[in-house]
């Protein structure tokens, strides 16, 4: 696993308090692992944070699953 | 209805996520009202929600404030009156959250760090404030400050979680911190404990819909809807409330001082 997909790991089990294993690339946040529509907005931010980066809402709304969010990060984190 | 109750006061509200918001609805009539108003939401609710549009509407500023960041409402308090010239008049918290709930987790296997949170949110959040307020010396004398409660805080309702405790510690603070203030500068610190109304807080709660039509049958006036829990608000911040101070106020439509009614009896009877 890559550091950024190990990081976007740890956020989504502390913020969603899912195990780790459950954390799959294909897992959908709010169809697999319970996320509603706050928690999908507090992740982005979380990110944004981690990785010191500004995620526009239109992408954003792209980002649904585990994987994305990985491909997004490693494609535009610093 | 506006009578210019709250003419040349000066407050901030927390708490308008969208329009269903009870602190929504108090914006937009504590404005009709005459009041001038600084509104405020945790950052995640400002990129969510439309408190723009609100504020738009009553020409509000939005600070951004985080009710569980020190730091963070400090800066909320001092830039509050620098934009609106002088010292507070009112305040409304109007913020409630628990994780547990949200996760629908069962009382008897809470996720504690969450439990944590849902107190610091929801409860403790108001004893920050308070403290803020008092060490800025931010409120004016016969100021106004509310919370909003639940008579959970009160009475069992097993859907409720750890909200019912959250609840139980927000009143009490407003009781502690009510002597203080009063004491101090003659401020007035109460809750509202307002019936089930459908709100995004609101309707997080596992049943609700049966849950709110048990309460609306139980209650002899009905439920007390979002609009009429802001025009008791714009009252507890107006001049004509000046002695009330440290209670937990029922804005419910009877519910807490009904046994039964015969709406509970007529649905019971069905089918017997
Ligand atoms: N809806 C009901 O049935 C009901 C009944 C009685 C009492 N209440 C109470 O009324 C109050 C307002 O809730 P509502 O029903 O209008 O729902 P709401 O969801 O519109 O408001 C809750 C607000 O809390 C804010 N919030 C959450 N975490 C925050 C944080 N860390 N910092 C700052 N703000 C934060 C949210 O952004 C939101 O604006 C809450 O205290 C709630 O418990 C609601």
């Amino acid at each position: 696993m890559s550091e950024i997909a190990q990081k976007v790991t740890n956020i989504i089990v502390d913020k969603l308090g899912v195990e780790e294993s459950e954390v799959k690339p294909e897992a959908s946040f709010t169809n697999d692992l319970g996320a509603d529509s706050l928690d999908t907005v507090e992740l982005i931010m979380e990110f944004e944070k981690e990785f010191d980066i500004q995620i526009p809402d239109d992408q954003a709304e792209q980002i649904a699953t585990v994987g994305q969010a990985i491909s997004y990060l490693e494609a535009n984190a610093k | 209805m506006a009578k210019e109750l709250l003419k040349g006061k000066k407050g901030i509200i927390f708490g308008a996520l969208d329009e269903n918001s009870i602190a929504w609805k108090t914006a937009l009539q504590a404005h009709a009202e005459g009041a001038e108003i600084v509104l405020t939401n945790a950052p995640v609710a400002l990129r969510m929600g439309k408190i723009n549009e609100l504020a738009e509407k009553i020409g509000a500023k939005v600070i951004p404030a985080d009710a569980t960041s020190n730091e963070d409402l400090e800066k909320l308090i001092t830039e509050s009156m620098e934009i609106l010239g002088g010292k507070l008049d009112f305040i409304l918290h109007s913020i409630g959250m628990s994780p547990n709930v949200r996760k629908g987790k069962d009382y008897g296997d809470l996720n504690h760090d969450w439990m944590h949170k849902t107190l610091d949110i929801s409860a403790m959040s108001f004893h920050r404030l308070l403290q803020t307020a008092e060490k800025l010396d931010a409120m004016k004398e016969w100021g106004s400050i509310l919370a909003l409660s639940y008579i959970a805080a009160q009475r069992t309702f097993p859907d409720y979680s750890d909200m019912a405790n959250a609840k139980a510690l927000l009143e009490s603070i407003a009781r502690s911190y009510g002597y203080r203030f009063a004491k101090k500068s003659k401020v007035r610190v109460n809750t509202i404990s307002q019936s089930p109304t459908m709100t995004t807080a609101g309707t997080g709660v596992t049943g609700f819909d049966v849950f709110f039509d048990y309460a609306d049958k139980m209650s002899p006036l009905g439920n007390a809807s979002g609009e009429s829990c802001a025009d008791y608000i714009i009252m507890m911040f107006s001049d004509y409330t000046r002695m009330v101070t440290m209670q937990n106020l029922m804005h419910d439509g009877g519910f807490s001082s009904s046994g039964i009614t015969e709406e509970i009896v007529e649905e019971l009877t069905k089918g017997k």
